[in-house]
C-alpha cells in the first residue's frame, strides 16, 4: 500500500519517540554500570549519560576483585549466582519441554490427557504466591529448598503449561501426511514421533525452549522464597547487593543487571521470526 | 483457539481421525502424557489438600511443631472471616485492580498503535521492530532496578523534567504514595506494551492483503479499512492479548517489589506483595494458606467459566 509523504513523517517521528522510551532505562543502566562511585549518585548538573571516567571496575568487584574505590569486601561473588542461575533454567526447560511435548503430542495425535489444557492453564493462571507455602513445606521436606534441582523442578513445573500449550498448538497445525507415510512403511508410532516429528518440529521445539528458558532465568519470587544461601539466583543475588556500609550499590548492582539482562535479550532477538511464527501459527495461516 | 481462524481448513480436519486411533496408540498417547498428569498431581492435588488443612489452623512454621500437628492450633473458619475484615488485603486487591485498569488498557492502545505502523515494509522496519520488543525480554527484577534508579529524587527522569521545564525539580518519586503508584504503572507499560505489541503486530500482518485491496478499490478510506477488515479480524487475537496481560498483573511482584517493596507504606502493596509479606515476615502461615485458597478457587472458577465460552463459541462458529 501506498503512504503519502506526510503519514511517512508521522510514522518515523512517532516510532523515533517509542524507540527513544524504549532505550532511556536501558541506556541508563549501561551507563551505570560503567561508572565510577563518585558518579553513581551524582545529581543535578553533575548528572550524565556518559560516564566521564568509564570504568571496568564494576564487573571486577562483583566478580570479587578488590579495587581502589570499593574497598568493601564481598561475602559472595557473582560467580555463584551466575552458575545458579544457569543451572536451574537450563534444566528447568528441559523439564517443561520433554514433559510438555511428550504430553503435546499425545493430546494433539490420540486425543490423551483432555484434562490437560485446562489443568494446565489454571497452573498458569495462578499467583505463584498462592502456591508457595505447600511448596515450601514439601521442597523442605525433600531436601530440595536452597539447591539449584529443586528451583530446577519448581522451574519446570512452572513453564510446563507454556511448553504444552506452544509445542500442542505446532503439532495440531503440523500436516499429518509425512507422519501417515511414515506409519504405512511400517514404522511404530514411537518412532514415528521420534524420527520424523521431532526432527520436523526442530524449529519450533527450538523456540519453545528458548522462551522457556527466558521465563526460567527471568523468575525473581520463587528463587527469593525458596533459596537462602547457596543458590541464590542472579536477581536475588543482585537485590540483596547493598550493604549498611556504603548504601546502594548502584554501579555494582547495575554492572550485575547488565550482565543478567544481556543473555534473554540475545536469545529473545535470535528467536524473533520463530517466537511470532510460533504465537501466531493458527491465526497466520489463512 | 487461533485454529478456528483457519476457517476452511479446521472444518474439514475435524472430523478426519486417519489412521484410528487404535490399542498402540493409545497406550503411546497414554505414556507420553504421564510424566505431566504426575507433575501436575504432585503440584496440585497433595499440596491443595495441605493448604485447605493448613489455612483452618492458626500453624506458623514457628510453631516448633510439623505442619501435620497444626489441629493443636485449629481456629474452624476464623481465617477465613478475619479476612473479609482484613483492610490490608481489600486494599492490595484494590490496588491490584487499579494497576490492572489503568495498565492493560495503555498498553493495548499503545501496541495497537504501533503495531498499525508497522503493517507494511519501510525502510529501517526490522531492527526498529527488534529494538521495541527488547523490554519485555530484560528480567522483570533488573527491569524494576532500572525503574528504581530513573525515578531516584536525583534520577535522571527528574534531570530530564528538570530539562524540559527549566526548572529544579526534584520529585522524590518513591516516597510519594500516589507517584509511587505511578512509576510503578509507568514501568510495567515500558516493559509490557512489547508484548501486545508482538502479539497485534502479528495477528494485523495476519489479515489478507487481498482484502484490503479490494476495500481500497471500493474506495474504502484508512479508518474504514481499519474498523471494518483489520479489527474483527483479530478480535480472537487482541481478547488472547488482553487475557494474557490481565492475568500476568494480577500476579504482579518482581518489579513492584524490587522498585518499592511495596512501599511507602503499603501504597503499592498489590496481592503477590502482601501474601509474601504475611509469608515471610509475619510468618502466619495458616492465614495465608486462607488468602492462597480463596484466590486459587475464585482464579479456578473464572478459567473453567472462560474455557466454556471459549467452547461455545468456537462450536458456534462452526455450525
Amino acid at each position: 500500500m501506498r503512504r503519502s509523504p506526510a503519514f511517512e513523517i508521522f510514522r518515523y517521528a512517532a516510532i523515533a519517540l517509542a524507540l527513544a522510551l524504549t532505550l532511556l532505562p536501558i541506556l541508563w543502566m549501561v551507563s551505570m554500570a560503567f561508572k565510577p562511585i563518585p558518579e553513581w549518585s551524582a545529581t543535578g548538573a553533575d548528572l550524565t549519560w556518559i560516564p566521564r571516567a568509564p570504568t571496568l571496575d564494576n564487573f571486577r568487584f562483583v566478580f570479587g576483585q578488590s579495587t581502589s574505590d570499593l574497598i568493601v569486601a564481598l561475602e559472595r561473588t557473582a560467580w555463584r549466582p551466575i552458575l545458579a542461575s544457569l543451572l536451574s533454567a537450563v534444566f528447568g526447560t528441559v523439564i517443561a519441554m520433554v514433559c510438555g511435548t511428550a504430553a503435546a503430542y499425545g493430546l494433539s495425535r490420540f486425543g490423551s490427557g483432555k484434562n490437560l489444557p485446562l489443568a494446565l492453564i489454571q497452573l498458569r493462571l495462578f499467583p505463584p504466591m498462592a502456591v508457595m507455602i505447600p511448596v515450601m513445606i514439601m521442597w523442605a521436606f525433600l531436601g530440595l529448598i536452597d539447591t539449584w534441582w529443586g528451583l530446577a523442578l519448581i522451574y519446570g513445573i512452572v513453564t510446563l503449561p507454556f511448553a504444552f500449550w506452544l509445542m500442542k498448538t505446532f503439532f495440531d497445525e503440523m500436516p499429518r501426511e509425512i507422519e501417515e507415510a511414515a506409519l504405512v512403511e511400517g514404522c511404530s508410532r514411537f518412532r514415528v514421533f521420534m524420527k520424523i516429528t521431532l526432527p520436523v518440529m526442530r524449529a519450533p521445539l527450538a523456540s519453545s525452549a528458548l522462551l522457556v528458558f527466558i521465563l526460567n532465568w527471568s523468575d525473581y519470587l520463587i528463587a527469593l522464597l525458596l533459596t537462602t544461601k547457596n543458590w541464590v539466583t542472579i536477581p536475588v543475588y543482585m537485590a540483596s547487593l547493598s550493604s549498611s556500609m556504603t548504601g546502594q550499590l548502584y554501579g555494582a548492582k547495575a554492572a550485575l543487571g547488565l550482565l543478567a539482562a544481556i543473555p534473554p535479550v540475545i536469545l529473545g532477538i535470535a528467536i524473533q521470526k520463530h517466537l511470532v511464527r510460533g504465537l501466531t501459527f493458527g491465526a497466520l495461516k489463512q | 483457539m487461533s485454529a478456528t481462524e483457519t476457517l476452511p481448513g479446521a472444518a474439514e480436519a475435524a472430523p478426519r481421525t486417519i489412521p484410528p486411533v487404535d490399542r498402540e496408540s493409545r497406550r503411546l498417547g497414554f505414556r507420553l502424557t504421564l510424566p505431566t498428569q504426575l507433575l501436575v498431581l504432585f503440584i496440585a492435588g497433595f499440596p491443595l489438600l495441605m493448604q485447605l488443612y493448613i489455612s483452618l489452623t492458626d500453624w506458623s512454621p514457628l510453631d516448633g511443631v510439623g505442619w501435620w500437628k497444626a489441629w493443636e492450633s485449629w481456629n474452624s473458619f476464623a481465617n477465613y472471616t478475619d479476612l473479609l475484615e482484613d483492610r490490608r488485603w481489600w486494599g492490595a486487591l484494590w490496588r491490584t485492580f487499579i494497576i490492572m485498569l489503568v495498565c492493560v488498557p495503555a498498553e493495548f492502545l499503545l501496541a495497537l498503535g504501533l503495531a498499525t505502523l508497522f503493517m507494511d515494509d519501510f525502510p529501517g522496519k526490522r531492527i526498529f521492530y527488534s529494538i521495541l520488543l527488547m523490554p519485555m525480554m530484560v528480567v522483570p527484577a533488573v527491569a524494576g532496578y532500572m525503574f528504581f534508579m530513573l525515578f531516584q529524587s536525583g534520577g535522571p527522569f527528574n534531570g530530564i523534567l528538570s530539562a524540559l521545564s527549566g526548572m529544579d525539580i526534584k520529585i522524590a518519586w518513591l516516597s510519594d504514595p500516589t507517584l509511587a503508584l505511578v512509576a510503578v504503572m509507568i514501568a510495567d507499560i515500558w516493559q509490557w506494551t512489547p508484548l501486545m505489541f508482538l502479539i497485534l503486530l502479528a495477528g494485523l500482518v495476519g489479515v489478507p492483503e487481498d482484502q484490503l485491496k479490494a476495500a481500497t478499490l471500493l474506495g474504502a478510506n484508512w479508518r474504514q479499512r481499519f474498523f471494518t477488515i483489520m479489527l474483527p479480524r483479530i478480535k480472537t487475537i487482541m481478547v488472547i492479548a488482553l487475557a494474557i496481560r490481565v492475568i500476568e498483573i494480577f500476579k504482579i511482584f518482581d518489579t513492584l517489589y524490587i522498585m518499592t517493596g511495596g512501599g511507602p507504606g503499603v501504597a503499592t502493596e498489590t496481592i503477590s506483595v502482601y501474601i509474601y509479606k504475611v509469608t515471610t515476615q509475619d510468618l502466619i502461615w495458616g492465614y495465608v494458606a486462607a488468602i492462597a485458597l480463596v484466590i486459587l478457587i475464585a482464579l479456578s472458577v473464572l478459567a473453567v467459566f472462560a474455557m466454556k465460552r471459549m467452547e461455545a463459541a468456537k462450536n458456534g462458529g462452526r455450525a
